[in-house]
């Protein structure tokens, strides 16, 4: 994938199909360390232990439709091209964390990408579904909370058009500020 | 000789960044995504197709010398990338064919 944004909406999707109620993303620059890390976790169904062994075969999926399912093999293959690491932890009945680490400064490391585009595409799709978007850049960091969101909003949907657009420029925004700052 | 220039007029590219270098020359074709791969096996005057729009890319065609960047599938190419690449001097096109169908139709212009 050409965006680390979208190898993230399709892991997130994973963590709505595991029917979880918070998903919690967290991006860290480390300009120093070069390093690039990305964080999913969330507290849906979990994978046993045999489950968790295959998830990163290209060949499993849990979808019915299809019996490939490349979404978490093409993200760590991503991560280990540019000397990174992957891991993924989980507990039946918990929830899963999914830690993928990319060398910053490797001339493969995709860019992040349209991140608020992925934010919005997932809540779009579930929004009963909370998010919670944490981005450190060196020492700053910006966090966002569709909870926080959904509590000033009082009643009006989330996936209202006006709301939608301002949780893009705020998060696009935000991001710029931490970035150059 | 075939340049750039010719190129764009021939196969009908769009011109998307760097247009003061049109009249560089090219002398083959290499097709690849994977950064790190391509600026290992990239020759000096290669047109070099890909689907990656990235900044790096402009970084990669500097370093290996190639005579211009072809985006296929009409990639959607950042900002960033675009005024990379007119820094550089490195010619920028767009065509909505596959990298194939480009190199299929360079090879008709191109006397190896």
């Amino acid at each position: 994938m050409k965006e680390l944004a979208l190898h993230i909406l399709d892991i997130a999707q994973n963590s709505i199909r595991a029917e979880a109620t918070l998903i919690e993303i967290t991006i860290k620059e480390d300009i120093t360390k070069d390093i690039f890390s990305i964080e999913i976790k969330d507290n849906g169904i979990g994978m046993d232990e045999e489950t968790l062994k295959r998830v990163e075969d290209p060949f499993f999926t849990t979808r019915n439709t299809r019996k490939i399912g490349l979404g978490v093999s093409l993200l760590k293959t991503a991560a280990l091209q540019c000397e990174g690491s992957f891991n993924i932890l989980s507990k039946k009945r918990m929830g899963t964390i999914l830690t993928v680490v990319f060398k910053h400064s490797h001339i493969d490391r995709a860019p992040l990408g349209s991140i608020e585009d992925t934010i919005v595409t997932l809540l779009m799709m579930e929004k009963e579904v909370d998010y919670i978007y944490n981005h450190h850049y060196n020492n700053n960091s910006f966090s966002f909370n569709t909870k926080e969101v959904k509590a000033i909003l009082q009643g009006l949907p989330i996936t209202d058009i006006k709301v939608i657009d301002w949780i893009k420029r705020h998060v696009a925004d935000e991001i710029k500020d931490i970035v150059n700052s | 000789m075939l340049t750039v220039e010719q190129l764009k007029n021939e196969l009908l590219l769009e011109v998307a960044a760097g247009q003061n270098n049109m009249s560089n020359i090219i002398k083959g074709v290499y097709i690849g995504d994977l950064l790190s791969w391509v600026m290992a096996h990239i020759k000096k005057e290669d047109v070099w197709i890909t689907i990656q729009t990235n900044m790096n890319v402009i970084a990669v065609a500097a370093l290996g010398e190639a005579s211009c960047i072809i985006v296929a599938e009409n990639a959607e190419i950042e900002e960033a990338t675009l005024l990379k690449a007119d820094e550089e001097g490195i010619p920028l096109l767009v065509s909505p064919l596959s990298a194939y169908e480009i190199a299929v139709k360079i090879n008709k212009y191109l006397q190896i």
